[in-house]
């Protein structure tokens, strides 16, 4: 597994969160390729020692977002990006959170131009060909 | 197939004049970690103590897979694992003899291989006396004990009050352990939130006796928040938003402590009071425990002088 994950019980945020973040941004950013197999939810929850409940729920919400798919008896594996669904129900999940991320910055005191220049910076980690 | 493993209804129970549990309703599923929180004498042990019989309530009831506590089976009672507060044993025997001791009352389910296995893990020897271990030693082999008659149900009362981490952590990974087999139930109390966040599936918070939330661990989680609304000018005294459970404020802000209040509620509030902005602030496990128990004070326990 060319990934690690690390979770911080006691954090503001849920654990089933920081799973799901973490596995997403692995996959996001190429750590984890099309293809490749996760760890069964039972092996992650005894590794992690964190509740399987709480490990099912993160990849339930990987597969409803279209970045892994389950087969029965077979696992839980990564899709092909091509292949990866942009509907609106993901477009609008993507909305409330920029949402919450824009209030806290404005907040912080960043005006309109600070945190445009942010975002961008940000970006440009995720998206090399730019 | 019984789905409700630990159920107490009306449970009640006075010491003298002092009212201990106030008509205590839970109903643990099975198959789930269920963390039974509270402050310290909220009343978490005495609703341990009656759900295994070993107090008689003043009124009420409850019962365990199906079996009245007051009068559990020895086939009942061979199915629970109980940890007690405090991991206490009796001083005087070696751990081999405490096996056997406790090996009579799980006649057809004691598995010694786990037992030596974990021993072997935690580098104790069933010839040392439970008097010259460590507390740490001792939460060991209680936890050993009750593990290894491969529990249905799991009743720990607080379990790892006062342990050094890694023996904590040895106790949630036997949770763990145990809830990935089929039906099996786990029911704990404890004051470490961090650890209840990452093992519970549901939780239940007592206060004074009193059951104040029954609920998933992640209904927990998203419903208590906290949100911060600026005002230019006065702010208003009252304000109508549903599910407020504190509120304090400075010139120019006013924090509200909300329980499952909808972002269109919130952002209701917003326009109703002319805030002029506001932000929702999510809060770790500890402080929404903390906020959710705790009641007004007008005044904070250190005031400091600016």
């Amino acid at each position: 597994m060319a990934f690690w994950i690390q979770i911080s019980p006691g954090s503001k945020q849920p654990i089933y969160t920081q799973v799901y973040e973490q596995i997403s941004q692995a996959i996001i950013k190429g750590d984890l390729a099309a293809g490749d197999k996760l760890p069964p939810v039972r092996k992650l929850a005894a590794e992690l020692v964190v509740n399987p409940n709480t490990i099912a729920r993160a990849y339930t919400q990987l597969e409803q977002n279209g970045l892994v798919s389950t087969r029965t008896g077979a696992g839980t594996y990564v899709i092909d990006p091509k292949l990866r669904q942009k509907d609106a129900v993901h477009i609008s999940a993507l909305c409330e959170r920029l949402d919450s991320i824009i209030s806290q910055a404005k907040l912080l005191g960043l005006d309109y131009g600070e945190l445009t220049e942010l975002l961008n910076d940000r970006m440009k980690r995720f998206y090399h060909e730019t | 197939m019984q789905d409700i493993i630990i159920e107490t209804q009306q449970l009640t129970k006075y010491y003298g004049k002092t009212l201990a549990l106030d008509h205590l309703n839970l109903r643990v599923p099975r198959g789930c970690i269920y963390g039974f929180l509270g402050r310290n004498g909220s009343g978490k042990t005495t609703a341990i103590k009656l759900m295994l019989g070993l107090l008689k309530p003043t009124t009420g009831s409850a019962s365990v897979l199906g079996c009245d506590a007051q009068v559990l089976t020895p086939k009942t009672r061979g199915q629970i694992g109980y940890v007690t507060e405090g991991h206490r044993l009796y001083r005087w025997m070696r751990i081999g003899a405490l096996e056997t001791f406790q090996k009579a009352f799980f006649p057809d389910r004691w598995d010694s291989q786990l037992f030596d296995e974990m021993l072997d893990y935690f580098d104790l020897g069933k010839k040392q006396k439970i008097k010259s271990l460590s507390n740490g030693q001792r939460a060991q082999v209680s936890l050993a004990l009750t593990m290894a008659p491969d529990p249905d149900v799991m009743i720990m009362d607080d379990p790892t009050l006062g342990l050094d981490v890694v023996i904590r952590r040895q106790f949630l990974e036997g949770m763990i352990h145990l809830i990935q087999k089929k039906g099996k139930t786990i029911l704990f109390s404890s004051h470490i939130l961090s650890d209840v966040e990452r093992v519970a599936d549901r939780i239940a918070v007592i206060e004074k006796g009193v059951l104040r939330a029954d609920c998933t661990l992640e209904e927990f989680r998203r419903n208590i928040r906290k949100v911060h609304f600026v005002f230019d000018g006065q702010i208003p005294d009252v304000i109508d938003i549903p599910g407020l459970l504190h509120k304090r404020h400075n010139q120019h802000h006013l924090e509200l402590t909300l329980v499952g209040t909808t972002d269109e509620q919130i952002k209701n509030a917003v326009e109703a009071t002319g805030a002029k902005d506001y932000a929702v602030v999510d809060l770790n496990i500890e402080d929404q425990f903390i906020e959710f128990t705790a009641r007004e004070k007008t005044k904070p326990l250190f005031q400091w002088e600016a």
